[in-house]
């Protein structure tokens, strides 16, 4: 029987198709499930807490400072304008949560009151950002 | 002049050098723009307008906090470092109660991070937010 020794090709061939196809696929992915956190503009001193967890999807950042005022966005807003920011970020991304950054001293009330108008936006996972005790 | 007429060439050519470069920038972009929220926090929750005494008053366990931070667990003072263990003994006697939180909205909110930090510690299965009507 003759052999037919068959030639092996020696540059390797990338296949370039399923290699696209799996990239676009990908990117596509990564584009939709983006979500840019806009930072609230302070910086308050977090509360410490042994059960903080890890806030992944955390994508509405709501900070009260010590004296009550609430910031978000890089600018500071009344508590009529968190739900209209809220419903705003829901809209581009409807599984986000909210995390409400306030100062240790921060009064209570503006705290519930942050947090009633977040569920208001129909943002379901609403946590107060602590720090992590070490 | 003798006119050739150009056969077109009946495949489209696509550079495919170029557009790998700008999917993989374009897929890197995002892949890195995805993983930047880095916040902690705790849940909480808030009761809908149900007034902690509907429940049965043996279910619940009460944790107020005044307007100068002062707290208490089912009425009995306490030092906020203590909170955890008053609410441990509270679950042992009532094992499936949840933790309601009174707090005034003057109340600092470290102190209710704390508290609602020392109930979820102390491994009560709902913790919920309510405000001081006082």
């Amino acid at each position: 029987m003759a052999r037919k020794h068959a030639q092996t090709e020696d540059d390797s061939e990338i296949n370039i198709t399923p290699m696209l196809d799996i990239v676009f696929i990908m990117l596509i992915f990564f584009i939709v499930t983006t979500s840019f956190v806009k930072e609230t503009g302070i910086d308050p001193i977090r509360p410490e807490a042994d059960t903080a967890e890890h806030k992944s999807r955390g994508n509405i950042l709501v900070a009260v400072s010590e004296t009550g005022r609430i910031w978000m966005q890089k600018k500071e807003v009344e508590l009529s304008q968190v739900r209209a920011l809220a419903e705003g970020v829901v809209s581009e991304s409807p599984e986000s949560s909210a995390v409400i950054i306030a100062d240790r001293g921060a009064p209570t009330g503006v705290v519930i009151d942050v947090m009633d108008q977040v569920r208001l936006a129909k943002v379901n996972q609403v946590s107060i950002g602590a720090e992590q005790k070490n | 002049m003798r006119r050739t007429r150009k056969r077109h060439d009946e495949e489209a050519e696509i550079n495919i050098t170029p557009m790998l470069d700008i999917v993989f920038i374009m897929l890197i972009f995002f892949i890195v723009t995805t993983s930047f929220v880095r916040e902690f926090g705790v849940d909480i929750n808030r009761p809908d307008n149900t007034p902690p005494k509907d429940q049965k008053v043996s279910e619940v366990i009460a944790v107020r906090i005044n307007e100068l931070g002062e707290v208490s667990v089912d009425d009995r003072p306490t030092d906020v470092g203590r909170v955890r263990a008053l609410i441990e003994s509270g679950l042992a006697s009532k094992p499936e109660a949840s933790v309601v939180v009174i707090a005034n909205r003057q109340a600092d909110a470290g102190i209710l991070v704390t508290v609602i930090d020392g109930a979820r510690s102390a491994g009560a299965s709902k913790v919920s937010l309510a405000e001081d009507a006082s």
